[in-house]
């Protein structure tokens, strides 16, 4: 029997009064015809108005599978297992995390558990950034640093509260943590919702789109800040080499490395191949056939700590497939 | 032996199928009628040779469901947080609610006539024909799993890092804390209380023998071990997560260890997600993730095909006269074997 598609899953994550409820309630009211379901942290303050509730716990924990740094949401396992029972009464799940939480066993919940795996995917994770705030927010706290590296989206939120000088500064901020994901300035979370939900495989290319390291070196804030690195190659690369080097990579620095995503070309090869990775996780598969018109460039970007852009440009393009 | 797929399968010569709109989340027998609990909130119940009869029960979905302690009824849990008994007749009586809770876990015990819910950190109990709940216990993290053993004294609570054993029966019971790193989901108890086996997360199985707290572990699976199974002796227990039905030996006083498990009913292609032993037979029913379903002798590796095909097997259980068979998959076909009618 064929497998049904997968539920999409989108994650809202965002420091203490950014604006995740505003935003989850704009998505929740308006009228779009799709039914979510929404898992909240049970200290939720603010009224959600949706028929299908879930508190989380957000109960962490470390898995015993040899992954150092391997922590999964175990709520999160347990309830969308639980939601599965009653398939069919919703479309999509939207999952708003605690202000303090840390992104990464969230998204890695996805990767680890084969039940979750085969009937949710991760959809984008979305965080929300209260402009007047974020650059106190990022001297004193890691987890809104790891919240903006972890984004597919950003939504800049209470651009009116700050000049135009502090906006350029917060925006310049953010995008040397993560130059990938797609970024809005917000008033009240006033976005159009298809530029948060559903985005289906939007967010992975639009690394294709992305000047390789724009950044210069004057842009690091300080010694473990995170950055991000953008690699590619015109030449096919070969999957008997890049496999390996990437797995060697993401074991021996899993650590720093907080996300990976990547669209290769193999020779010969008529699909594109899609990679993602959360520190030493990985999953990669034969995503759709290359359009005729569509370059075939391979794009790889790595977002995290102590990331070397010169080590890892000649590692990738140690992989490509020299001319004959 | 492997299960020969190709050959005829009984149901289609014994038995029948009945599509129902919802998954079956437990399917339990009363005598001859069986009850499926079903991810629309409602209980079917399928008499024999009679058409369904649903009954509208929770507004989610059910989670979880065991039969009344009383043997004349079924007790459900739902994604409304409620706990509700279900008689055959349709009548529905609230036992608990839980604003804003899943119910979980239901397991309960004819011996004792204890029933206990779990609904998040909370082990909810009720004594005997209670129509509310009677005490409860609270472990640190949400409960992943319960057991009871035959008396329906002794409680399991299986949690994050560890498993709770305590007395259901007894309010202010002591509890002997059992640790072991990890995430611990379903969980049983040996019939004699000599062994608690708990599912990891990461698949396999921790074990603990409770003479001593000696640690056993049980690994090798390629899936999570979802349902357990003993044989009516206690002496077999049986596993599912792999291609094959994997049985723990639990005769001795060291139960499985530094011994091999029996594999029955192996398949290529196909995981085991359900088992369900005869009642006075060793006989194992056993259901996959590709709606096949088999059953299998312990003595010999004979198997023999009840049913083809369809989706995942999620429920499977029978009768306590072991008369009949059922069996559900995610899609809601549901089957049902007559073993009288061949006997």
């Amino acid at each position: 029997m064929a497998s049904s598609p997968t539920i999409p899953v989108t994650v809202l994550t965002g420091y203490l009064g950014a604006g995740k409820t505003t935003l989850l309630n704009r998505i929740l009211s308006e009228n779009h015809g799709r039914r979510y379901a929404v898992i909240v942290n049970e200290f939720g303050e603010i009224g959600i108005d949706n028929d299908l509730i879930v508190d989380a716990d957000e109960e962490v924990f470390e898995m015993n599978n040899g992954c150092i740094c391997c922590t999964v949401r175990g709520d999160l396992i347990r309830i969308i297992e639980g939601l599965m029972k009653r398939r069919g009464t919703f479309d999509a799940i939207v999952i708003e995390t605690t202000g303090l939480a840390d992104p990464a066993p969230v998204a890695q919940t996805f990767f680890v558990d084969d039940d979750v795996r085969a009937r949710a995917s991760l959809d984008a994770i979305v965080t929300v950034v209260d402009a007047r705030h974020i650059l106190l927010r990022l001297e004193d706290s890691h987890e809104a640093e790891e919240q903006i590296a972890f984004a597919d989206v950003i939504l800049l939120n209470k651009t009116d509260l700050v000049d135009a000088g502090d906006l350029a500064q917060v925006r310049h901020r953010i995008r040397s943590i993560n130059g990938q994901a797609t970024l809005h300035e917000t008033q009240n979370c006033v976005v159009p919702l298809e530029a948060v939900l559903e985005r289906g495989a939007f967010d992975l290319d639009r690394i294709l789109d992305i000047e390789p390291d724009f950044l210069s070196e004057d842009d690091h804030e300080h010694d473990d800040a995170i950055t991000s690195v953008s690699l590619r190659s015109e030449a096919p690369i070969r999957p008997e080499l890049f496999m390996p080097w990437l797995r060697t990579l993401t074991a021996a620095q899993g650590q720093d490395i907080l996300r990976l995503k990547g669209v290769l070309a193999f020779p010969g090869e008529e699909q594109r191949y899609v990679v993602q990775g959360v520190h030493m996780l990985l999953d990669g598969n034969y995503q759709r056939e290359w359009k005729p018109e569509e370059p075939r460039t391979s794009r790889l970007v790595f977002i995290g700590r102590n990331l070397d852009p010169a080590a890892l440009q000649a590692g990738f393009d140690d992989c490509a497939a020299r001319a004959a | 032996m492997l299960v020969a797929t190709a050959e005829p399968a009984l149901i289609d010569r014994y038995g029948r199928h009945v599509a129902l709109d919802a998954a079956p989340t437990a399917l339990l027998w009363l005598d001859t009628a069986a009850a499926v609990a079903l991810g629309d909130g409602s209980v079917c119940w399928i008499g024999d040779g009679a058409d369904p009869e649903a009954v509208p029960v929770h507004a989610g979905a059910i989670l979880a469901a065991c039969r009344d302690p009383d043997g004349a009824a079924i007790v459900t849990g739902g994604d409304d947080g409620r706990v509700c008994r279900v008689s055959p007749a349709g009548e529905v009586a609230e036992l608990g609610a839980f604003a804003r809770k899943w119910v979980e876990h239901l397991v309960a015990s004819p011996a004792s006539g204890l029933l206990v819910a779990g609904v998040g950190k909370e082990a909810i109990c009720w004594t005997t024909a209670a129509s509310a709940p009677s005490h409860r216990y609270a472990v640190g993290s949400t409960i992943g799993g319960l057991a009871l053993d035959a008396k329906g004294k002794r409680l399991a609570i299986a949690h994050y890092n560890g498993a709770t054993l305590l007395y259901g029966t007894n309010p202010d019971s002591g509890r002997v804390a059992l640790a072991w790193t990890g995430s611990h989901l379903a969980c049983t108890l040996q019939p004699e209380g000599r062994f608690l086996l708990t599912a990891l997360q990461e698949t396999g199985l921790h074990g603990w023998r409770l003479a001593d707290l000696r640690d056993m572990r049980m690994g090798g699976f390629s899936a999570k071990t979802r349902s357990f199974s003993w044989d009516r002796k206690g002496k077999w227990l049986a596993t599912s997560g792999d291609a094959a039905a994997i049985l723990w030996p639990f005769d001795g006083k060291d139960g499985p260890m530094g011994k091999p498990p029996l594999l029955r009913a192996e398949r290529t292609g196909a995981l085991v997600t359900q088992l369900a032993f005869h009642p006075k037979d060793d006989v194992l029913a056993v259901g996959y993730a590709d709606g096949v379903v088999a059953l299998a002798r312990l003595a010999d590796e004979h198997t023999l095909l009840l049913d083809t095909e369809g989706a995942s097997i999620t429920v499977l259980a029978w009768n306590d006269a072991g008369t009949r068979l059922g069996w559900g998959g995610e899609d809601g076909r549901i089957g049902l074997l007559a073993m009288d009618a061949h006997a």
